[in-house]
C-alpha cells in the first residue's frame, strides 16, 4: 500500500540545512493498522506528511497505492486518503453536516446521494442528533467524530491518524480508537497512525515503526488486545 | 434655524438627490470592481507573501508596491495623474464615467490589503486540511479561505466601501459630481452653510447605515 525507499528530507532550521528524515525505508501493507511511534520531534508527522505528498522528499521514492507519489500524481493520488488530525481541522463556519460533505463537494459529487450518505457515516460516528451543530458548540471526541465521518465520506483506501487521541480524555480516546478498529474492519481500510501514546498504538496497531531522529529504530509486530474502556482508576493504578 | 434648514433643503431638494445618485453611481461601480479584483489581488499577495503556498518575493513585492503605491499618493493627486488613463479607456478624462476609474484603484488597493490581512488570520492548517480533503488551489480560495475569513472580509469590505464614499467626495475635480462635490461648490463657496451641514448629515446617515449593516451581516454568518 506504501513503500519508502530510502527516503530523505531536510529542512530549512535558522538558516541550516537540518536532515529530519534520514534514509527511511519501509513497507505498510493493505488493510494494516500501522503505528509510528516516537519522541516529540523525531519526525513521526514528517513521515505522513511524506506519505500524503503533502511535502516532496528530498532523496529516495515514495510509492502509494503502487504508484510513484510525485507532483504530477500526488493530487490524484491523495483524493484516495483521507487525513484525521490532532486539532480535528474542521471549518468553523460550517456546521456538522456541511463539514462531512466538503470532501464529495471537492470531488464534484451528486449531492442528493452524498446527504444520504454522510447521514449514515454520522450514525454511524454517533452523531445524528447533532447534524446541524456548529463546530463551536461539540465537545473534543464530538469534533474527532465529525473528522472521522468527513474521512470516511469518500470510502479512502487508506487514512493517515496525526496523533488522533492527544487532545481527548481516556473515555473519547477510547471511543475514537474503537471506531477506527471498527473503520479497519468494516471497510478494509488501511490505517496509519502517529502518536507518541504507546497505550494508543498498543491498542491500534498491528505493526510499529520506532522512529529515533529522523531513522526508523526497529519495525516491531504486535497482537493487539480487544479494546474496552477503562476508568480513571484503572489507568492509574494499572502498570 | 430648523426652518432655515428645511428651507434649504426644499429649494436644493432636486440637485442634492441628483448628486446623491451620482456619488451612488460611482459608489456602485467602484464597490464592485473593488470586491472582485481586490479579492483576486488579495488572495496572490496571500498566497506569494511569507509562508505563502506559492512563495514568490518578486511578484509579492511588485504587488505590494503597486498596492502601497496607490495608497500613499494623495488621492487628489492621484485623480488627475490618472486622466490619460480614463481618456485611453473610455475617451474622456473627465466625468461620472470618468471618476469611476481612479475611485475602482483606490478600492482595489485598500480592499487587497485588507483581504490579505484577513486570510491571514485564518488559521495556517487550513491549506493542509484543504490538500489531505483533496482541493486543488481554486478550491482551497473558494472552499476553505474564503468560508473561514467571510466575517472579517465582509468587515473589511464595509471599511473599503466607507473609504470610498470618503474619496468620491473630490471627484467633483474631474467633474464626477456627487454630494461632496455639491456640498463644496453650492454650499462651502457660496457661503451656504446649511446646504453643507445638509449633506454632512446625509454622509454621516450613509456611513451609519453601511457600517451597521456590514457589522451584522459579518456577525450573522459568523459561526466560529
Amino acid at each position: 500500500m506504501i513503500r519508502f525507499e530510502n527516503v530523505s528530507k531536510d529542512f530549512i532550521v535558522n538558516d541550516k540545512k537540518t536532515r529530519v528524515i534520514n534514509h527511511i525505508t519501509l513497507s505498510i501493507e493493505k488493510k494494516e493498522i500501522y503505528g509510528l511511534v516516537g519522541q516529540t520531534g523525531s519526525g513521526k508527522s514528517t513521515i505522513l506528511r511524506l506519505m500524503n505528498g503533502f511535502i516532496e522528499p528530498d532523496d529516495g521514492d515514495i510509492y502509494l497505492m503502487d504508484e510513484k507519489l510525485d507532483e504530477k500524481t500526488k493530487h490524484r493520488l491523495v483524493k484516495d486518503t483521507s487525513m484525521i488530525f490532532q486539532s480535528f481541522n474542521l471549518l468553523g463556519n460550517l456546521n456538522v453536516i456541511e463539514n462531512v460533505l466538503l470532501p464529495s463537494k471537492i470531488r464534484k459529487e451528486n449531492k442528493k446521494d452524498n446527504i444520504r450518505k454522510a447521514q449514515k457515516l454520522l450514525s454511524f460516528v454517533g452523531l445524528s442528533n447533532l447534524e446541524q451543530s456548529y463546530i463551536r458548540n461539540l465537545s473534543g471526541g464530538e469534533k474527532q467524530r465529525v473528522a472521522i465521518a468527513r474521512t470516511l465520506m469518500t470510502n479512502p483506501k487508506l487514512i493517515f491518524c496525526d496523533e488522533p487521541t492527544s487532545a481527548l480524555d481516556e473515555k473519547t480516546s477510547y471511543e475514537i480508537l474503537k471506531l477506527l478498529k471498527d473503520i479497519n474492519e468494516k471497510f478494509e481500510t488501511t490505517i496509519v497512525v502517529v502518536s507518541h501514546d504507546i497505550s494508543v498504538i498498543k491498542a491500534l496497531c498491528n505493526r510499529v515503526a520506532i522512529i529515533e531522529r529522523g531513522k526508523v529504530a526497529d519495525i516491531i509486530s504486535l497482537k493487539t488486545k480487544d479494546l474496552r474502556p477503562i476508568s480513571y482508576k484503572e489507568a492509574l493504578l494499572s502498570d | 434655524m430648523i426652518d432655515q434648514y428645511i428651507e434649504t433643503y426644499k429649494v436644493f431638494e432636486i440637485g442634492i438627490y441628483k448628486s446623491l445618485l451620482e456619488t451612488l453611481d460611482m459608489m456602485f461601480t467602484a464597490m464592485l470592481i473593488s470586491l472582485i479584483i481586490g479579492l483576486l489581488i488579495g488572495f496572490m499577495l496571500f498566497i506569494t507573501g511569507t509562508g505563502g503556498i506559492y512563495k514568490n518575493k518578486t511578484i509579492y513585492f511588485i504587488t505590494s508596491g503597486i498596492v502601497n503605491i496607490t495608497r500613499s499618493i494623495p488621492f487628489i493627486l492621484f485623480i488627475i495623474v490618472i486622466i490619460p488613463f480614463n481618456r485611453l479607456i473610455l475617451g474622456t478624462g473627465f466625468g461620472v464615467n470618468a471618476s469611476k476609474i481612479p475611485l475602482s484603484f483606490i478600492g482595489i488597493a485598500t480592499f487587497a490589503r485588507f483581504v490579505e490581512k484577513d486570510l491571514l488570520d485564518v488559521d495556517k492548517d487550513i491549506y493542509e486540511t484543504s490538500y489531505a480533503l483533496g482541493a486543488n488551489t481554486i478550491q482551497y480560495f473558494i472552499y476553505f479561505l474564503l468560508r473561514e475569513a467571510r466575517s472579517g472580509l465582509v468587515l473589511s469590505f464595509t471599511s473599503t466601501t466607507i473609504s470610498l464614499l470618503s474619496y468620491s467626495t473630490v471627484m467633483g475635480i474631474i467633474g464626477g459630481g456627487g454630494l461632496g462635490y455639491l456640498a463644496i461648490s453650492e454650499g462651502y463657496y457660496n457661503f451656504n452653510y446649511s446646504l453643507m451641514w445638509i449633506i454632512i448629515i446625509i454622509m454621516i446617515i450613509i456611513v451609519q447605515i453601511v457600517q451597521t449593516t456590514g457589522n451584522i451581516i459579518a456577525k450573522k454568518i459568523d459561526k466560529r
